[in-house]
């Protein structure tokens, strides 16, 4: 007989942590194993490590992904420190080189590629159940990308055009490596359709992405490959909507069931969405090169809109059914950020019929970058930090240290207030076309990214402090 | 729940005398993680869980630790990895 509860599961799980991705190791051979045997008398298998037993060969080096949101939580504080510098045009920027398009790409590179790299070179192998194939690889793409993130900001900012053309260059050559390590994984994937097919178009989009943003790196130095027009008419939707957000889309299906433990949103529903993602991606494509211009755009944003709420509806109903009802508050961020995605195709569709609004533009990017992308990846990073760092710090220990305890502290809160705050400030500069409260809006958003590094810094001193300790405990066994 | 009747429908859960045994064997991620931790959350004593699955739980782990549980591994025939999960003291 056992002593097992009859009673229904609680309604509210406990919430602390990152629910991840259930998955092992098939590919990588078992260590070693001593018997030993268990108080009851049975064989109990166990090995340097043997907490994740044989599981690490989906699993990169600590390393390799914390070097990469390192690196993003970095360049977080060097985007609002670019946009404090630029902060005077800001309310009313509609392109060109300085700090304000420095800031821009500081952030779209620096924090949100960097990120999505680091994240999905850790997540899709194990979710789309292979080996990591290569660990040299991702550490070549971080040491071509990051120095070029950082060249090609600075080049942005001086204005350099040397620099900033060098530092395009080592981005294209490192997203193309990452782009030929995604698409290996996406070969060989097993399930997940419609995860794969968001993680398709986002390639897609990535490669085009490349030639528009190289073509207009190039153009300021006297090289042309498409009209300036057109590179920038591709670049903008191809870049946020097309491969961060499709990315972000996509990787949604497999992170938030896990955070909520719930089962996975329905495939059918998830695979019309994107669908309704590439029609639009189509139409955008055509208006690039003049066809039709403004119906093409509408038309553009009314299947992106109905994708969009297709995908949150499935969200939403995921966050519903799961078990884990209360997800703190990095999902307080990530539902903000749902929330900008649908304003940011609101602020498209007044950019598309040229509402009379001389800071329409800039609202929408502001809303694009910062308000969906940055807020819900900031959302996602600081579930899946502390979770990663847990795993990583188990290794060869029987009880790991809890996502919690990694993560507690006061600097996510702080971040979250500061980020939000920003974020408010920001638009009603955009709105009153006023420098101060810009200047006002960046040095808040500076004091919460700074927080944000603090979090980062704190959980991985505690990461290698937890694994020190299991290693001097082992030692002393 | 429906998740909750789902997950009970499509893993097998039997007791023993060494535990309550749950299979998790040929389910798509994250079910597996969703039926265990259902299971383990549902437990008020120190009844062990024993788990069978087709490949090292990876993630798993950490939300062990979370709701205060630990494990080990048990030798298992080839293609099955079996976990003995206890609450810690």
């Amino acid at each position: 007989m056992t002593g097992a509860a009859r009673e229904p599961v609680p309604e509210k799980a406990k919430a602390a942590s990152f629910a991840p991705l259930d998955a092992g190791d098939a590919s990588e051979a078992p260590r070693p194993a001593k018997a030993v045997q268990d108080p009851r008398g049975r064989k109990v298998k166990t090995t340097p490590g043997a907490f994740l037993g044989g599981a690490v060969g989906r699993l990169l080096p600590a390393s390799i992904p914390f070097r990469y949101f390192g690196a993003a939580a970095v360049f977080h504080v060097a985007a609002w420190v670019a946009l404090f510098a630029g902060a005077d045009g800001a309310p009313r920027y509609r392109g060109g080189l300085g700090w304000t398009l420095a800031s821009l790409h500081l952030v779209t590179l620096g924090v949100l590629t960097m990120t999505a790299i680091g994240a999905s070179l850790q997540l899709l192998p194990v979710a789309t159940r292979q080996a990591v194939r290569t660990r040299h690889a991702p550490t070549l793409v971080f040491w071509l990308y990051a120095p070029g993130v950082a060249a090609a900001a600075v080049g942005m900012g001086l204005p350099s055009v040397p620099l900033l053309a060098t530092g395009a260059l080592l981005i294209a050559v490192a997203l193309a490596i990452y782009a030929v390590l995604l698409a290996r994984n996406l070969f060989g994937a097993r399930g997940m359709p419609a995860v794969i097919a968001h993680v398709w178009v986002a390639w897609i989009a990535l490669a085009i992405v490349l030639v528009a943003a190289l073509s207009l790196a190039f153009a300021y130095a006297g090289g042309t490959a498409l009209p300036r027009a057109v590179a920038l008419a591709l670049h903008v939707p191809f870049a946020a909507y097309g491969f961060m957000g499709m990315l972000a889309l996509g990787l949604s299906y497999i992170l938030v069931p896990m955070f909520a433990l719930s089962q996975p949103p329905d495939e059918r529903t998830a695979l019309v969405s994107c669908a309704l993602a590439c029609s639009a991606f189509a139409a955008v494509a055509a208006a690039a090169f003049g066809i039709a211009v403004v119906p093409l755009r509408v038309a553009a944003i009314g299947a992106g809109g109905v994708a969009v709420a297709l995908h949150l509806r499935l969200m939403l109903a995921s966050l519903a059914k799961g078990m884990r009802r209360d997800l703190g508050p990095s999902f307080r961020l990530v539902r903000l950020g749902w929330a900008m995605l649908a304003a940011s195709l609101a602020a498209a569709l007044g950019v598309a019929l040229d509402v009379p609004f001389g800071g329409m533009a800039t609202l929408f990017g502001l809303l694009l970058i910062a308000g969906w992308l940055l807020t819900f990846l900031l959302g996602i990073l600081q579930r899946i930090v502390p979770f990663l760092a847990s795993m990583h710090a188990s290794r060869g220990k029987h009880r790991p240290p809890t996502p919690s305890s990694l993560a507690a502290g006061s600097a996510l809160s702080v971040h979250a207030v500061c980020h939000v705050s920003a974020l408010a400030v920001l638009a009603a500069a955009i709105v009153l076309d006023n420098a101060w409260l810009a200047r006002i809006g960046t040095l808040i958003g500076l004091v919460g990214s700074v927080a944000f590094l603090a979090f980062f810094v704190q959980v991985v001193r505690r990461m290698l402090g937890a694994g020190a300790e299991g290693r001097t405990r082992a030692a002393s066994v | 729940m429906d998740r909750d009747r789902g997950s009970e429908l499509r893993s097998r859960r039997w007791v023993e005398a060494d535990g309550i045994h749950i299979d998790v064997r040929g389910l798509p991620p994250p079910q597996p993680m969703v039926s265990i931790l259902t299971l383990v959350e549902s437990i008020r004593d120190a009844t062990p869980v024993v788990v069978h699955h087709e490949r090292d739980p990876l993630f798993l782990y950490p939300e062990l630790a979370e709701i205060g549980w630990t494990s080990e591994r048990l030798d298992a025939p080839a293609g099955e990895v079996r976990l003995l999960l206890t609450r810690a003291a």
